[in-house]
């Protein structure tokens, strides 16, 4: 058998080879690399390979250091995409794409002794991927070299992969119809999971077409503007077979030009800003109440204040009734705001009013009834005027009177309460209509809609409470909505 | 002496502010011909009082807006004075070019505004 001719195969490789020294001087080179440079192997020999292909850019330090690294390191180092003009017969230089392996040849003494460089010409694929616009293509189809193929797959994906999963949304659109040719994760997520790859914009996502999307990809595509905006209301079909939602988006839009600077596409990218909208909308909407409350809150103490000074005798009387009616209200709020102001029961409500008393006078009773926040406030208010009635004037005026509250759930789910003086002085409706009783009355029967059974009585005051359900129900979310 | 006091209607649904409204109104030489503290109260009487010389509104009443009850008021040619917690924010466009007093308000507020909405009682 004959002795295999290692310098005749390497010679006749069908992809170019070259063999540097460890000072990156010429040692060898085959036929293909001959015929790719346009250089003969006599003018190559013994020559430094930054004298002989000088480049003082970018692509001339890559080469230099993925070199250097595989002399210095003893690894493999692959240069996957690398620009690099070569000079022609004539003296001009020629624009040309690379894709490059360095490898190690190890000498006896297990150090690097030669570096042997096989480069794949890629420049009629770099001319295809610009034409066929997707950004992301991998570089391997053409190549044969296994090497090669999966260090420009690794970096590709690697870029596709850092795009797919990335938090903001990016989508490539292609061509004058705005094909999709990519579509990231959260895009997808965006779009409620609709397959786009390969439609038109226009067919892909029919509900942005009357939103003026096309004409706006047009500009970008034809006239190679930017297009961009913040917090832009769209209506967007984000759940498979839902009616469009309103979405709030930060995006734009970039033209994709080729080396050329022709524009083969348009590069979108964004991010969903919905929820941080309606956030803000939501916080808009709270500061709004809240803002509301304490104007009514403030309003509702002016009247206290002037209805306390309207029918006061003294001013020392006046102070204490106004400290005493500002302290109910205040007590009604503390309640709720318990409750995140939500609602109240009527048991603590009546407890609350009635604390301040001897126990064995009063006796109140009934079922479990939660009344909303407004009612609170307004029966607490109502509460506070009874009990201060029957204080100065009724039932808990003398030791031996007693007062009985009770509630109950009418037939028609209204609230009746019931409240019942007995044994103090004999009860005579006032010659003019004090603050309380018109209080009483209009929360009652206006502000609740209900009716009032009010009598003064030899015995004492009675009065019976019908409120109606709609006036104390509570209503979930009653603002925020 | 009373036939010669301008009549108004009012819609608050606060009694407190309500009963704090109707004496300062009283205390202007007003009568209060008509109040309601619900929507469905404020258009039925907006509806059928025969037309006062103004009216009051407050705005968000028992979780709803006054705005029909103000529809009514204004097609039978009523003058409207907005009360409202929110301010002029709180009014839609198609009502801006009403007067406006805000909560809590004086006396005095009430006065000037009642007297440019509808000229002065002297």
């Amino acid at each position: 058998m004959a002795e295999v001719d290692y310098a005749h195969i390497f010679a006749a490789l069908p992809s170019p080879f070259m063999v540097l020294d460890k000072d990156l001087r010429f040692v060898g080179a085959n036929a293909a690399y001959v015929a790719t440079t346009g250089r003969t192997l006599d003018e190559l020999r013994g020559r430094y390979i930054m004298d002989m292909f000088p480049n003082p850019g970018e692509s001339g330090r890559r080469l230099l250091l993925s070199l250097e690294r595989v002399v210095a390191t003893g690894e493999t180092d692959t240069l996957a995409f690398l620009p690099y003009p070569i000079p022609k017969g004539d003296g001009t230089f020629q624009n040309r794409y690379w894709t490059a392996v360095h490898v190690p040849v190890f000498g006896d003494d297990g150090g690097v002794e030669f570096v042997l460089q096989n480069t794949v010409d890629v420049t009629e694929l770099v001319r295809m991927r610009e034409a066929a616009t997707l950004p992301f293509t991998s570089l391997s189809a053409e190549t044969s070299l296994i090497e090669r193929t999966r260090e420009a797959e690794r970096a590709s994906a690697d870029f596709r992969r850092l795009f797919q999963q990335a938090p903001a949304f990016f989508a490539v659109l292609s061509g004058p119809e705005h094909i999709f040719t990519f579509s990231s994760d959260s895009y997808a997520r965006l779009i409620g999971g609709r397959s786009v790859i390969g439609l038109p914009i226009a067919k892909a996502l029919p509900e942005m077409v009357e939103q003026g999307i096309v004409s706006v990809l047009d500009q970008v595509y034809g006239e190679g503007i930017v297009h961009a905006a913040e917090g832009a209301r769209v209506m967007l079909e984000n759940e498979p077979g839902k009616p469009a939602q309103e979405t709030f988006l930060d995006f734009s839009y970039n033209p994709i030009r080729n080396g050329a600077g022709d524009i083969t596409g348009v590069f979108v990218q964004g991010m969903d800003r919905t929820e941080s909208v309606r956030a803000a909308q939501r916080q808009r909407l709270l500061i709004d109440e809240l803002n509301h409350r304490v104007k009514n809150t403030l309003a509702t103490v002016q009247s206290i204040a002037s209805q306390t000074l309207r029918n006061a005798t003294d001013i020392s009387a006046a102070r204490q009734a106004f400290e005493a009616r500002i302290i109910a209200l205040s007590k009604a709020h503390t309640m709720l705001s318990d409750r995140q102001w939500n609602d109240t029961e009527i048991g603590h409500l009546v407890r609350q009013e009635l604390s301040a008393f001897e126990s064995e006078q009063v006796r109140f009773a009934g079922p479990t009834l939660v009344v909303n926040a407004k009612a609170t406030v307004a029966l607490a208010m109502v509460l506070h005027e009874l009990a201060t009635n029957a204080a100065k004037h009724g039932a808990l005026s003398t030791p031996t009177g007693t007062l009985a509250v009770n509630w109950q759930d009418g037939d028609d789910e209204s609230l009746i309460l019931d409240w019942v003086e007995q044994g103090g002085p004999a009860a005579r409706e006032p010659a003019q209509r004090g603050f309380g009783s018109r209080l009483l009355r209009t929360v009652v029967t206006g502000e609740m809609g209900g009716s009032l059974d009010l009598h003064y009585e030899d015995t004492g005051v009675t009065a019976r409470l019908v409120i109606p359900l709609s006036a104390y129900q509570v209503q979930e979310n009653q603002f925020v909505q | 002496m009373y036939s010669d006091r301008r009549r108004i209607f009012v819609v608050e649904d606060e009694t407190l502010v309500l009963i704090n409204l109707e004496d300062m109104l009283g205390d202007l030489g007003w009568t209060v011909a008509a109040q309601a503290m619900w929507l469905a109260d404020a258009e039925r009487l907006a509806a059928s009082i025969e037309p006062p010389d103004a009216a009051i509104l407050d705005v968000n009443i028992g979780g709803t807006t006054v705005f029909p009850a103000a529809r009514i008021l204004a097609d039978r040619g009523v003058p409207i004075l907005f009360a409202t917690g929110y301010g002029r924010d709180g009014l839609p466009p198609e009502w801006q070019d009403h007067p406006v007093i805000v909560k809590p308000y004086t006396q005095r507020d009430v006065a000037t505004a009642l007297d440019a909405l509808v000229g002065s009682a002297s």
